[in-house]
């Protein structure tokens, strides 16, 4: 294979398809999508962030404005904890809309996450939403068969591809040149994509940064790249194998339709078709009777509470809980909070795990369906994924079991032990300045590490997709005919 | 009819058609199952709610009988959103919205808007049910079956014999395609009756209307290819350009009209509202009682009779912070259902220029899954919610014994949604769209 000849054939597929009026219009088209996709993308990330600090600041300033009040009321006076769209949310929508953006964090409750995109909106929503990636995803493949689906063909038609493999071109060199000339045209599509990304970054990405940002940059362009590659070969191939070009159009299309549409919505309806999702009654009744049986900290005859104020009494030496060196209702509420807590993280963890089994159908099809490989690589890389959610419901909750056990050890500490129970009233109160003392909740997208781990999978299936492609090539160009 | 019969076998006879015949019945009872399932769950919820709620009461009557108070600081009432069978054809904003509620008698809105168990990925990559296959596939099929009618002639020069021999070239290409749709809608038949079967469909007016819809809808895609095919371009071009106009159409439009939706139209009142109600009630232990309660006693006069306990805790005073969440988060939470109003109204009004989103709008509007039928069943959980108050905030005041009240009463009730929608109405944009397809065709038609 001579690279000599490889470069003819690109130069000469870039200077084919560059000719043609049609390709300028799409070009057209593109770059206006990509303007509109670009200025949403900000646009929403701003807004949506702007309304999020807003809150979170409003939510905060009440929570300080609390006079002196038992800790108790404090713990359930609460706070909310606000997701934070991530910086490269601009680019990569991903669960964005899907997601809740709020949850309502207080003692001895889970609250749901609420407020999703999807929770206000029609059924408009499902039809999908215009981000940049999605036109990297789905229509750059599109534009790309379109331009490349009657290369091979087209001459094998006209005769061309006799006269070329009769003067000595190989069909190795011809593969491999009008494949790179194929993706050095998709360029002409990315880079501007991805210039609009570093600018909006550049300019809008200071407010919720990713860790590592640039390097995750890029590795999502290093993902767009290959996959890039992957379909302009993919494109010629199967022109070069297709008698026709209106055959090879027509298989292309087949395999857009296939790998875009059908399916990534078979493999997850499949997921979620074999690991049943538990009504919400089954989960939380679930960890109730668990609760029950380890300990009820609001039944009075619980004979875990029982046994346990037992020797806290014998330990401490006296007769009544009154005579405690400090409020024992606190401390019943502490090891209360610790038992719901733990038993809630088990379930929860349950929850999830079968959540990951329904999107592990989606993550292993990346091994067939290229798309699938490149959109999860983007969304995680992202940090707009299912694992980046997790994530902040996790950060959420560890917020939220601080702040009760934070409440219980003040009014253990400050309360006296006399008073036995109840919140109210303005005589057993702690000092208001605690309230400032404990920190806010600070929403931090999911850490690169993290990020890395989850992406590994798709990562892996891109680079065996490129492995894959270049056999691919290889054995077309052994088996191609040219008539 | 020896010639319908033969453009029958005409359309038939190649391989690929018989391939995405087979392929598109086949999505179609999948949808269909997938749809079964999604009903099967919601059901099988509904039964466990009624099971539960039972022995739920026993439980917490048995711990806090002397306390009616506290017991309904913890008791849950189901309410249920009554499953119109049909959500199993068009699944809407169902997978969502929880189609059944357990609310306490505090404030209604810390709960109104608590959700289900969902996975995001899935509400992402959207259900496989039959309007998907019909407002997505079907489109594709009529292309497929139809891009190369008239180029197909001229290709193979068989055009020439046409204009010789058919008394009219129009109807010629017109009873070519009247064969392609009377076999599409056999198909859609067909998967209507089988969802009839699978889902226990009752044959009501709503299901046929779903139908109609449905073979209009077709309809339009053939008089959308109609005008591109009477061009008389190449097969490679009348494919090429009208898997545009699907993609354009399908994904690229509606994508857009929702980017522009949601960053023209931003929700930030559902936050406001959260925010309010939290503080509405939670301020109030620490402000006067007296005050709380008068203003309680504003909402509700009749209650005045109970006085104004003021010393220590009482569950009069608790429940009349509770009522504050609601009362003093009211502005916002009108902004919020306005907000939610004039989304919906912009949506509707651009779905009406674009067929595949008002058919998705209007299916969801038959089935009882859309986003307003939504919003009446959260205003209906509020009217339960408030008749729950009216109950039993006197027995509460009056410190009634739980064993006294007939627990048994309170079996999860159900809301019964109506589907309000218009057949005329909802029938004009798909009828208008089709029309001007085909007044836009006349032209060519008189070159053929």
């Amino acid at each position: 294979m001579k690279w000599t000849n490889v470069r003819l054939f690109a130069m000469n597929f870039w200077h084919n398809a560059t000719t043609l009026k049609t390709f300028y219009f799409l070009y057209l088209i593109f770059i206006l999508l990509t303007a509109f996709a670009a200025v949403s993308g900000i646009q929403n990330h701003i807004t949506q962030n702007d309304i999020r600090e807003e809150h979170q600041t409003k939510a905060r300033q009440s929570w300080e404005a609390n006079p002196d009040k038992h800790p108790h009321r404090m713990a359930h006076f609460g706070t909310f904890a606000f997701r934070i769209n991530a910086a490269l949310g601009i680019f990569d929508y991903g669960l964005e809309s899907f997601t809740g953006n709020t949850v309502f964090l207080e003692a001895h409750r889970q609250n749901s996450v609420n407020f999703s995109e999807a929770t206000f909106s029609t059924g408009m929503l499902r039809f999908g939403e215009l981000s940049l990636s999605l036109l990297l995803q789905l229509v750059l493949p599109l534009i790309l068969f379109f331009l490349g689906f009657s290369s091979v063909a087209k001459d094998r038609q006209n005769g061309t591809l006799k006269m070329l493999l009769s003067q000595g071109a190989t069909w190795k060199e011809i593969l491999f040149g009008k494949s790179i000339g194929l993706f050095t045209i998709s360029m002409l599509f990315f880079i501007p994509i991805f210039l609009a990304v570093i600018i909006a970054l550049l300019i809008f990405g200071q407010q919720a940064a990713n860790d590592f940002l640039w390097l995750r940059l890029l590795l999502i362009s290093c993902g767009y790249l290959s996959f890039l590659f992957i379909i302009s070969s993919i494109t010629i191939i199967v022109s070069a194998s297709t008698g026709t070009s209106k055959n090879a159009l027509l298989r292309l299309l087949g395999i857009w339709l296939l790998l875009v549409v059908l399916l990534p919505k078979s493999a997850q309806a499949m997921g979620n078709y074999w690991f049943p999702t538990p009504s919400k009654l089954a989960f939380q009744s679930a960890i109730e009777k668990e609760v029950i049986k380890k300990g009820d900290s609001h039944n009075p005859n619980d004979p875990h509470y029982n046994n346990l104020k037992d020797s806290v009494l014998s330990v401490h030496n006296v007769n009544k809980v009154t005579d405690l060196p400090f409020n024992y209702s606190g401390f019943v509420m502490r090891e209360g909070e610790k038992i719901t807590s733990s038993l809630y993280r088990k379930h929860h963890k349950k929850l999830i795990n079968i959540y990951k089994s329904q999107n592990d159908i989606t993550q292993f099809s990346s091994f067939i369906n290229p798309f699938i490989a490149i959109k999860q690589l983007s969304m995680t890389m992202s940090g707009t994924d299912f694992s980046s959610y997790i994530d902040f419901q996790n950060q959420a909750d560890n917020y939220r079991y601080q702040l009760a056990q934070t409440m219980n050890e003040l009014q253990m500490e400050y309360i006296s032990p006399k008073k036995k129970s109840g919140s109210e009233g303005k005589t057993h109160v702690v000092n208001h300045e605690h309230w400032e003392e404990f920190k806010d909740f600070n929403h931090q997208p999911m850490a690169f590490s993290k990020s890395i781990k989850e992406a590994f999978l798709a990562l892996i299936s891109i680079v065996l997709w490129i492995l894959f492609t270049f056999w691919l090539l290889l054995f077309t160009s052994k088996k191609a005919k040219a008539i | 009819m020896t010639t319908f019969k033969l453009f029958l076998q005409q359309c038939i006879r190649s391989k690929e058609v018989w391939i995405s015949l087979l392929l598109i019945t086949l999505l179609g009872i999948t949808s269909i199952i997938i749809g079964n399932k999604h009903l099967k769950r919601q059901q099988d919820a509904i039964a466990e709610v009624n099971t539960y709620q039972a022995q739920h009461f026993d439980r917490q009557v048995a711990l806090h009988n002397e306390d009616l108070g506290l017991l309904l600081y913890y008791a849950k009432f189901a309410y249920i959103n009554t499953l119109n069978p049909l959500a199993g054809l068009s699944i809407g904003q169902a997978d969502v919205n929880p189609t059944v509620k357990r609310i306490t008698i505090k404030t209604f809105e810390a709960q109104k808007y608590d959700t289900d168990l969902v996975n995001p990925m899935n509400l992402q990559s959207g259900n496989l049910d039959l309007s998907f296959v019909i407002i997505y596939l079907f489109p594709l099929l009529v292309i497929v079956l139809s891009f190369n009618v008239l180029s197909e002639e001229t290709e193979t020069g068989t055009w020439r014999l046409v204009t010789i021999q058919a008394r009219s070239k129009l109807r010629f290409i017109i009873s070519k395609l009247l064969i392609r749709l009377v076999l599409l809608y056999v198909i859609l038949m067909f998967l209507f009756f089988i969802a009839k079967l699978v889902l226990n469909l009752t044959f009501n007016s709503n299901f046929f209307w779903m139908l109609g819809l449905s073979m209009l809808y077709t309809l339009f895609w053939f008089t959308l290819t109609f005008f591109i095919i009477i061009f008389k371009k190449s097969s490679g071009f009348n494919a090429l350009l009208l898997l545009s106009v699907w993609l354009i159409l399908i994904i690229l439009l509606p994508a857009g009209i929702n980017a522009y939706v949601s960053s023209k139209h931003p929700v930030p009142e559902a936050l406001s509202t959260a925010i309010a109600q939290r503080d509405g009630y939670h301020t109030k232990w620490d402000t006067d009682k007296l005050a709380t309660i008068e203003k309680f006693y504003k909402h509700y006069p009749q209650f005045k009779k109970y006085g104004y306990p003021t010393d220590g805790f009482n569950w009069l005073w608790y429940y009349a912070m509770q009522q504050m969440g609601d009362d003093d988060s009211k502005n916002q939470q009108e902004a919020l259902n306005e907000k939610i109003k004039l989304r919906e109204e912009t949506s509707r009004q651009i779905a009406s220029l674009i067929p595949n989103m008002h058919l998705q709008l209007v299916f969801n509007r038959l089935s009882g899954t859309s986003m307003s039928q939504q919003m009446d069943y959260l205003d209906a959980t509020d009217a339960f919610h408030e008749k729950l108050r009216l109950f039993f905030y006197p027995k509460i005041f009056e410190k009634q014994h739980a064993d006294i009240i007939d627990w048994n009463q309170f079996t999860p009730e159900y809301h019964e949604t109506t589907s309000d929608v218009s057949p005329v109405q909802s029938m004009i944009p798909i009828v208008i769209a089709s029309i001007f397809m085909i007044l836009i065709s006349i032209p060519m038609i008189r070159r053929l």
